[in-house]
């Protein structure tokens, strides 16, 4: 099916987010001083930054994470989600520390549920040259990720 | 306890001008039903056809500087308020206009505002400038088109339903997983404080009929005549689990403007002073990304709500009467645990106990609220506050209203450089 749907609008500061996406890779920043992790870019909040984001480096992290909160969308409020509905939009805490927030895929969404364990899923979208991070349940944890505390 | 900043009670709102849009149809019908009602006289035909945003803007202003008594020539400062340059509600388009077409002799103008607290930011403003003596008057004006944006034919026929988003800017996330309206960020403290506290669907169904009871004594609100039960609440569509569709705030079309002035010209002025008691302002930028789960059972009121009432010198048992942002309706729940009316946790069970509704002992969005009445953002509260403090508030009228506050709120908060704020205005009679 053609992606109909709004296309991610990239910042140039999370270039290499992305660019580590088409690779399935899932990059978050990571403090070169003291070990914090961040998404998206920023500063680090625990001591003096160099400018820019130039004490944070891009580092391969879990995809892991648990929902904080989430909505099942019933009614589509645009047309390019029609054919989606029901759909479920999550907040997750990503097992390093960060949030971010996506669809919950792969599953029934009445299975959903707070503190649900998830995992990153990769689609890539040919047209539109991006791949685009989705979640779905993750089945081998068993609810052991830590409560990320930078 | 006294007011703990010299500013308390030194300025006052002296003049109020609405402008509020409703169906034509439902419009004639209350017109003719109710001849001659003083709430009609703010109402306008939805949506907008030979009118746009900067008119009713200015309508609204030309009605407040004439409720205060005053000229255009009087008129030395003026705010357009509104919610960001992000909010995509026409701000480049019309930020110079309503001071130009009033023809007001300005020794200052500009515009500010964000999320839903740009009535209490405009009056921040307009008391900055009045403190530093550049002005003596100072008009703050704001208005809101949703119901014609999204009403219009075009939009309808592409099945485009509720607030017209703003086009995507670069890091912004969400849209590509059809984060499409404000229910799908606000409806995620819900979710949460049902999963921490027991919370219930009923219990924030209690909160939008208790809202809707006040609506139906407010004939400028756009469901006067629309009375609703529990039942009615349940029935009705889930559009966003776990909002239904009562959950959520009415889009309109409208403006609302006030003249700010010091107290001691406001007892010039013909109707009652408004006194500005106390400001406070809080943010929860700081946390979004780091708090974790802590931050989707609470708003940032806690410094918002110390800095107002310390200034004014009062504390949540003075109050008579609130007017809180009920874009949806945990941030009802919330605010009654955030303010201090009830523990963190028991806000569901306090509101379903029929506190906020008429009758209640905590009377809550006398107007309607956003959810039932019109939706300007804090300036639906400010409007409110002011017609029962002047005592101007018909069937709704809380007796005696005295002391009131009025908050201001953005929860959109995990989509980076997006809205999470609060603020708290506490305003009484002098």
């Amino acid at each position: 099916m053609a992606w109909n749907k709004p296309i991610p609008n990239v910042e140039k500061a999370l270039k290499p987010f992305w660019e580590g996406l088409k690779n399935h890779r899932f990059l978050l920043l990571k403090c070169n001083e003291c070990g914090a992790w961040y998404w998206p870019a920023t500063y680090c909040r625990n001591h003096r930054n160099k400018p820019f984001f130039g004490s944070l480096s891009w580092t391969g992290a879990s995809g892991q994470g648990k929902i904080v909160s989430y909505n099942i969308t019933r009614v589509a409020m645009r047309p390019a989600f029609k054919d989606d509905v029901p759909y479920v939009y999550a907040l997750i805490q990503l097992s390093e520390g960060p949030m971010i927030s996506s669809n919950i895929i792969n599953c029934a969404p009445e299975s959903v549920y707070i503190d649900m364990p998830v995992r990153v899923v990769y689609r890539d979208v040919p047209e539109i040259s991006m791949t685009i991070p989705y979640f779905e349940p993750d089945t081998a944890a068993k609810d052991m990720h830590r409560r990320g505390q930078p | 306890m006294e007011p703990n900043s010299r500013l308390s009670g030194k300025y006052a709102i002296a003049g109020l001008g609405m402008v509020i849009g409703l169906p034509e149809k439902e419009l004639e019908k209350r017109k003719a039903d109710l001849p001659g009602h003083p709430m009609l006289n703010h109402a306008i035909a939805s949506p907008l056809v030979d009118l746009s945003a900067k008119d009713i803007e200015a309508e609204a202003a030309r009605r407040a500087i004439e409720d205060a008594g005053l000229s255009n020539k009087d008129i030395d400062g003026a705010v357009h308020v509104h919610g960001g340059p992000r909010s995509g509600r026409g701000v480049v388009e019309h930020m110079d206009a309503f001071p130009r077409m009033l023809g007001l002799p300005v020794n200052f103008y500009y515009h500010c505002g964000r999320g839903g607290g740009w009535g209490t930011i405009g009056i921040i403003t307009a008391l900055s400038f009045l403190e530093l003596g550049l002005a003596k008057y100072v008009a703050i004006a704001g208005s809101r088109e949703d119901w014609t944006r999204s009403h219009r034919k075009e939009v309808r026929d592409q099945g485009i339903r509720g607030q017209i988003n703003p086009a995507t800017v670069a890091g912004m996330w969400g849209p590509t997983y059809g984060r499409t309206a404000a229910a799908h960020e606000h409806s995620m403290f819900a979710a949460r404080h049902k999963h921490e506290y027991g919370t219930t669907e009923t219990q924030f169904g209690a909160g939008a009929i208790q809202v809707r009871a006040w609506a139906c004594k407010n004939p400028l609100a756009r469901m006067y005549g629309r009375p609703a039960t529990i039942e009615d609440y349940l029935q009705s569509p889930i559009y966003i689990d776990p909002y239904h569709l009562m959950d959520m705030a009415v889009t309109t079309d409208g403006a609302v403007a006030m003249v700010l002035t010091s107290m001691e010209r406001a007892r010039d002025c013909p109707k009652p002073p408004v006194a500005v008691l106390g400001i406070g302002y809080g943010d929860a930028q700081g946390g979004q990304w780091w708090e974790g789960a802590a931050h989707y059972t609470k708003l940032p009121v806690l410094k918002a709500k110390e800095a107002a009432f310390g200034q004014a010198g009062i504390s949540i048992k003075d109050i008579d009467v609130a007017q809180l942002y009920d874009c949806f309706t945990a941030e009802l729940i919330f605010q009654m645990e955030d303010y201090g009316w009830c523990a963190k946790g028991e806000g569901g069970a306090y509101v379903e106990a029929g506190h906020i509704g008429p009758g209640g002992d905590t009377p809550v969005n006398t107007s309607g609220g956003l959810l039932s009445a019109y939706h300007m953002a804090d300036l639906t509260g400010i409007s409110e506050s002011v017609f029962q403090l002047r005592g101007e508030a018909g069937e709704r009228q809380v007796p005696d209203a005295r002391l009131t506050f009025v908050t201001g709120h953005g929860g959109e908060v995990f989509a980076p450089g997006m809205c999470s704020i609060h603020t708290t205005l506490v305003l009484g009679r002098p």
